[in-house]
């Protein structure tokens, strides 16, 4: 069975003289431990289709199934039930929450499941740190970490509930070379050992070759 | 902790002057409310424990005759009064009759028969018009706070002489009159002498400068009043009661009937008012703090538009997001609540310690204050609903922002 399935989205923007079609009949079915990438000019749609897809935005036709589960006439409640249980989201400007240090940012989605007990959210959220390279900054708030270690705390924020796909928007795309190839390797490595589904979106052509498959999107359509 | 109170205590840091100025605002709001209600309460209590010293809460004085009956039929002899067609015969005619009547009434304690009148005081070549109370000292002591009123002399003395005297303070000072002088006091032209037994202070500068107390027996024969009383001054379990209990015990015995709350209307009208402005004036130091609260949380809300999103994005519901402002709201009022109360207590603990000297309605010489919890629980709730309403409107605003449209906004 797929992870997800999306077919046939269709997704308009904006009000009056100013609305756009910006997705125009997108299909495509993403398995899990494969890397995806999206990648297109801006405004060819890629971000609204990400944002369909994790549920925070609803298509004006089209169906997505995540899992065995069509979403279309879910409750705003029970997609967000389902987002954080089944998603992980990275998000170019990392939203780190800066009251909180990177061990208390990366502990925030398993305090909302609320299935693991306060020590054992602590010793996972270590674990992802130290995973992403950061074992010895847990304690620091997210203003006192350079840019590159804020993405790699969202990344671990990101993996904190074992989520079975991992929904990333321009990851790198305010980071250095370095540090880009970095947080990519490291989405791809985590991706592809869990067994979890990697769909990022991209300007940067050579990172999403790097990937399993690419959607290249044109004019609010995925390229044949 | 549950997440959306440990994100409510960190975003409240978000805007620490703003937040320490609302909760200063509801701390000092509340403490003023308690301290305002606590004077003006205390004072009303006062005067209301003075007043029913001095002259009981229920008094029974007219008789009530009806003057219009409707006749069943000619020469039938069956009469039915007309409501409101009475005439008041001053006085009580049988105050004995009247006070075994009232024994029926378990809610009554006690009930003392008084006779008042007009008298010219004599002493030291001066002459001073007085109110004479004849009163019957073993019952009198149980309707009043006689006891405790008596500053210089005693009771037991007068109770001794049969023409002992209780003389007002003010009256004694200004006929200066000291415990065992002797004087006059004339009503009918036929002077009778009297000695002091004992003054008195009521505080109620009134009383204290015309009431001078004296045996029943000796004011009839000073009034040349052989029979009746003027009034019988009753105490009741319940001073709330009095209304109830008058308004029963006039349909009973037919007499005029007055409890403490109508005969002192105008006084506790002037209370009431004073309270109620004092509340109102004193809440718009806590709408102030609400409305400080609802443009902090409303900037905060702005500041954290990203912040909701990802907590969006990683599932908190608009529920999360409405009650982590409201909590900020209810963090900020529990708070401002308990260190209000605390300034409160202290303050009217402060308060009540400071030397003022009143006299004209009652007697005190220093702030009353009123100890009720009452007045806690009121500005708690008043500062509560001001800030939870306050906080209603940011946190239903952050509820309802879209994390895709944030997000969307955010990215290059």
């Amino acid at each position: 069975m797929s992870l997800l399935r999306v077919e046939n989205l269709h997704r308009h923007l904006g009000e009056g003289d100013t609305r756009v079609h910006a997705l125009r009949g997108v299909s495509f079915t993403i398995e899990p431990g494969r890397t995806y990438a999206i990648a297109g000019h801006s405004g060819s749609g890629k971000s609204t289709l990400l944002y369909l897809l994790g549920l925070l935005d609803i298509p004006d036709e089209g169906r997505i199934w995540v899992g065995d589960r069509e979403t279309s006439r879910l409750t705003d409640d029970e997609r967000t039930a389902t987002r954080n249980a089944h998603m992980g989201f990275v998000f170019q400007f990392h939203f780190l929450l800066k009251e909180f240090t990177a061990l208390e940012n990366v502990m925030l989605p398993m305090r909302k499941l609320g299935r693991l007990s306060e020590d054992a959210m602590r010793a996972k959220a270590a674990d992802l740190l130290t995973a992403v390279g950061l074992a010895d900054k847990t304690r620091r708030l997210g203003t006192q970490l350079s840019g590159g270690e804020q993405q790699r705390v969202a990344i671990a924020r990101a993996l904190a509930n074992d989520p079975s796909l991992i929904l990333a928007d321009e990851p790198t795309g305010n980071l250095d070379h370095a540090n880009a190839d970095r947080v990519f390797a490291l989405l791809s490595d985590i991706a592809h050992q869990r067994g979890q589904a990697l769909l990022m979106v991209s300007h940067n052509p050579e990172l999403a070759a790097r990937c399993d498959q690419v959607f290249r999107m044109q004019d609010g359509v995925i390229l044949a | 902790m549950r997440p959306n109170l440990l994100i409510a205590l960190r975003f409240l840091g978000a805007r620490k002057r703003a937040m320490l100025m609302s909760l200063t605002g509801i701390v000092f709001g509340v403490a003023f409310f308690v301290i305002t209600q606590a004077q003006t309460a205390g004072f009303e209590s006062y005067f209301i424990k003075t007043i029913l010293g001095v002259n009981g809460m229920v008094r029974i004085e007219d008789r009530i005759q009806s003057t219009r009956t409707l006749e069943a039929g000619a020469g039938s002899g069956f009469a039915i009064a007309v409501e409101g067609s009475v005439k008041y015969i001053p006085g009580v005619q049988f105050p004995n009759k009247i006070v075994d009547a009232l024994k029926a009434f378990p809610e009554v304690t006690a009930a003392s028969p008084v006779i008042r009148g007009n008298a010219t005081l004599i002493a030291n070549f001066r002459e001073y018009d007085t109110k004479p109370y004849g009163i019957d000292l073993a019952t009198f002591v149980a309707v009043s706070d006689l006891e405790t009123q008596i500053i210089d002399g005693s009771l037991k003395t007068f109770g001794e002489n049969p023409y002992g005297l209780i003389v007002g303070v003010r009256i004694a000072r200004r006929m200066n009159l000291q415990v065992g002088d002797s004087v006059l006091l004339d009503s009918v032209g036929e002077p009778q002498r009297f000695r002091v037994a004992a003054l008195f202070e009521t505080g109620i500068d009134q009383v204290d400068r015309e009431r001078v107390y004296l045996h029943l027996p000796a004011i009839r024969t000073l009034l040349n009043k052989p029979a009746g009383a003027s009034f019988i001054q009753l105490n009741l379990q319940d001073q709330n009661a009095a209304p109830a209990m008058a308004a029963r015990i006039e349909q009973t015995i037919a007499h005029s009937t007055m409890p403490w709350q109508e005969r002192e209307k105008t006084w506790l009208q002037v209370f009431s008012v004073l309270r109620i402005s004092s509340a109102l004036t004193i809440s718009t130091i806590i709408f102030i703090s609400g409305l400080g609260m609802f443009n902090t949380l409303v900037m905060i809300v702005v500041d954290k538009t990203r912040e909701i999103a990802i907590l969006r994005s990683m599932g908190y519901t608009r529920e999360d997001i409405s009650r982590i402002f409201m909590l900020q709201g209810g963090i900020v009022v529990a708070v401002g609540v308990v260190l209000g109360c605390g300034a409160a207590a202290l303050g009217t603990y402060a308060l009540s310690h400071i030397p003022i000297r009143i006299r004209g309605i009652f007697a005190s010489d220093h702030f009353v204050v009123l100890w009720d919890p009452w007045h806690y629980v009121a500005a708690a709730v008043i500062a509560t609903m001001v800030v939870l309403v306050a906080s209603y409107f940011p946190a239903r605003r952050a509820a309802r922002l879209e994390p895709g449209s944030i997000i969307r906004g955010s990215s290059s």
